[in-house]
């Protein structure tokens, strides 16, 4: 009877609970999936009813958002600053990194402190020191400069995170492979950073989720509308059409953007979540 | 071990270190060397005056940024502690409860801390919205009306609702972070717990809370810190500090002071006065916890 008595209040509390969990699931959806509804609506049906759903699932503002609103060409240039500022973080991050965790010489330390007390200082509050000095070297606008400017505010935690996970790994396969007369470049290249793949791809999606939603600096070092990236592109449509009250391209572009970063949730969520513990991403 | 191979060093570490050193440490350096001198537009480098503590002196006569700084103390007092307390009982939950579909809820309530914060701010905007705004709607379908309002045009309002974004945004990032440090206290700890007769919210507050206190002493110093940080791009896409500076915070007043009025040298000031702030307070967090790591 007591035992009875029991299981029926766990699962009364069980879906007490159920219930709550379900309202917060609502709450941390809603207002994504009523964007997700309004990006397929005309323009009348949402402003008719921007509650009611769309009377069929056509693609005008997506083609809208891509030829009119120049998401096609944020877009592309989000895509390039992204893989490019990947590129060069990898390059220059991985070789310190495992210096760094290998020898120890002199500034070693020093180099070590210096990667640690930067992981908090935040692009933002530098972003006007690099805009003067982007502008005196010619270098706004280009997206080639500001990919470099995004793998540097990168490395603080990216090294912090590799010299850490380099540190743990053991050394006997690179001292063989230098017995068997590896040079020093082959034992980085071919046995480091294989062992290191896990590391490595943390890194590399926390830093590119970064890249792609990125906002101060690309609002500071870009200016052109031409080479726009889409966080900006984005901020400055809504910014317009404000006034304009055509909200279609708006709602599509909003998920234009969050089409990316849902796949790579979905696919890296395990590594994601790590790094997490690592304290990446933003903040 | 083998002679260290200088050149090979020498040939990793220098480039990083070179780029980190242009792009990183001289515009620091040169961030406040700006806040001890009048730089504008017009007068950067060697026209630019050396004027020691007047931008500092000057900011607490600026009625904006005195406005600026209440409105991010007002979000550093609010937005941590809200934050954290949710996350901790959702990771609470993820941990000890039974739920078949813990992983689901998991995915769900991350997902937002990696939405682009232009998007969460804009998604937020509609959230807002006078007329169309999902709060509003929800209010009139409640037989509620009369509490209606332009949440985003009202000074009392503006700125609980950049807290209310950042909120949204950030609970999934710490439960995550949280989760693990749950996972790591040993199920003993727990099951003992449940012997003497715990109940759920016993061990909540009885055995996660102090357990986790240094962990929760971290989070909540990266949350002071991401709030000053974040709330920049919200405040800016929103509601650009607006009306009348009523939902402005520092860093979007250190903007709108360097970008918009070219003013250099005080915007510099004003970020240099945010940093130092942020600094202080990680360390008295840091002391408070305890951690001497």
């Amino acid at each position: 009877m007591k035992r009875h008595k029991r299981n029926v209040k766990s699962i009364a509390s069980k879906i007490v609970l159920r219930i709550i969990m379900i309202l917060f699931t609502i709450i941390f959806l809603f207002p994504l999936i009523w964007n997700l509804i309004s990006s397929f609506k005309t323009n009348t049906e949402y402003l008719t009813n921007p509650y009611a759903l769309p009377s069929a699932l056509q693609l005008d503002n997506y083609i809208a958002a891509m030829e009119k609103a120049n998401m096609a060409s944020y877009f592309g240039n989000s895509v390039y600053v992204v893989l490019l500022a990947t590129i060069l973080l990898l390059l220059f991050a991985v070789p310190i990194s495992y210096v760094l965790a290998r020898y120890k010489f002199r500034g070693s330390k020093l180099i070590i402190t210096i990667y640690m007390g930067c992981i908090f200082l935040q692009a933002t509050y530098i972003m006007i020191p690099l805009f003067l000095q982007l502008k005196a070297i010619n270098a706004l606008n280009n997206l080639s400069a500001l990919s470099l400017v995004y793998a540097v505010m990168q490395f603080p935690f990216t090294i912090f995170t590799l010299h850490g996970f380099i540190s743990t790994l053991p050394s006997e396969y690179e001292e063989a492979a230098r017995i068997d007369g590896a040079s020093n470049f082959k034992i980085l290249t071919r046995i480091v950073v294989p062992l290191c793949k896990p590391g490595i791809s943390t890194v590399t999606m926390l830093a590119a989720m970064g890249f792609w939603n990125e906002y101060p600096l690309a609002l500071v070092l870009l200016t052109d509308e031409a080479k726009k990236t889409l966080p900006i592109g984005l901020a400055n449509l809504y910014e317009v059409q404000k006034y304009a009250t055509d909200w279609g391209a708006l709602f599509a572009g909003l998920i234009i953007v969050l089409i990316p970063t849902m796949i790579i949730y979905l696919f890296g969520q395990k590594y994601l979540l790590q790094g997490i513990g690592a304290g990446g991403l933003k903040g | 071990m083998t002679k260290k191979p200088k050149l090979f060093i020498a040939v990793c570490t220098l480039p990083a270190l070179l780029l980190t050193i242009i792009f990183m440490l001289a515009p620091m350096c040169n961030a406040v060397y700006l806040s001890f001198t009048n730089s504008t537009a017009l007068s950067v480098g060697s026209n630019s005056k050396f004027v020691f503590l007047d931008n500092y002196k000057y900011m607490f006569q600026d009625k904006l940024f005195i406005l600026a700084l209440q409105n991010t103390l007002k979000l550093m007092a609010v937005v941590p502690v809200i934050t954290l307390f949710f996350s901790l009982i959702f990771a609470f939950i993820l941990t000890q409860s039974k739920l078949k579909e813990k992983s689901f809820y998991r995915l769900i309530f991350f997902f937002p801390s990696i939405v682009s914060l232009t998007v969460v701010g804009i998604v937020w905007s509609f959230v807002f919205n006078p007329t169309k705004g999902i709060l509003n709607h929800l209010l009139e379908i409640l037989n509620l009306s009369s509490l209606q309002k332009a949440w985003l045009g009202d000074s009392k309002t503006a700125l609980w609702c950049i807290a209310a974004a950042l909120i949204w945004q950030a609970i999934g990032y710490y439960m995550v972070m949280h989760v693990a440090a749950i996972d790591g206290i040993s199920s003993e700890v727990y099951e003992a717990a449940a012997i003497d007769g715990a109940n759920s919210v016993q061990k909540f507050f009885l055995v996660t809370i102090p357990m986790l206190k240094n962990t929760i002493g971290i989070t909540y110093v990266l949350s002071l810190s991401g709030t000053i940080n974040l709330s920049f791009t919200l405040s800016n896409v929103m509601t650009a500090g607006g009306p009348n500076g009523a939902s402005s915070v520092l860093l979007q007043y250190m903007y709108t002071q360097g970008m918009r009025n070219a003013n250099y040298g005080y915007a510099m000031a004003i970020a240099m006065f945010t940093l130092a702030i942020a600094v202080i307070l990680a360390v008295i967090s840091r002391k408070m916890t305890g951690n001497k790591e």
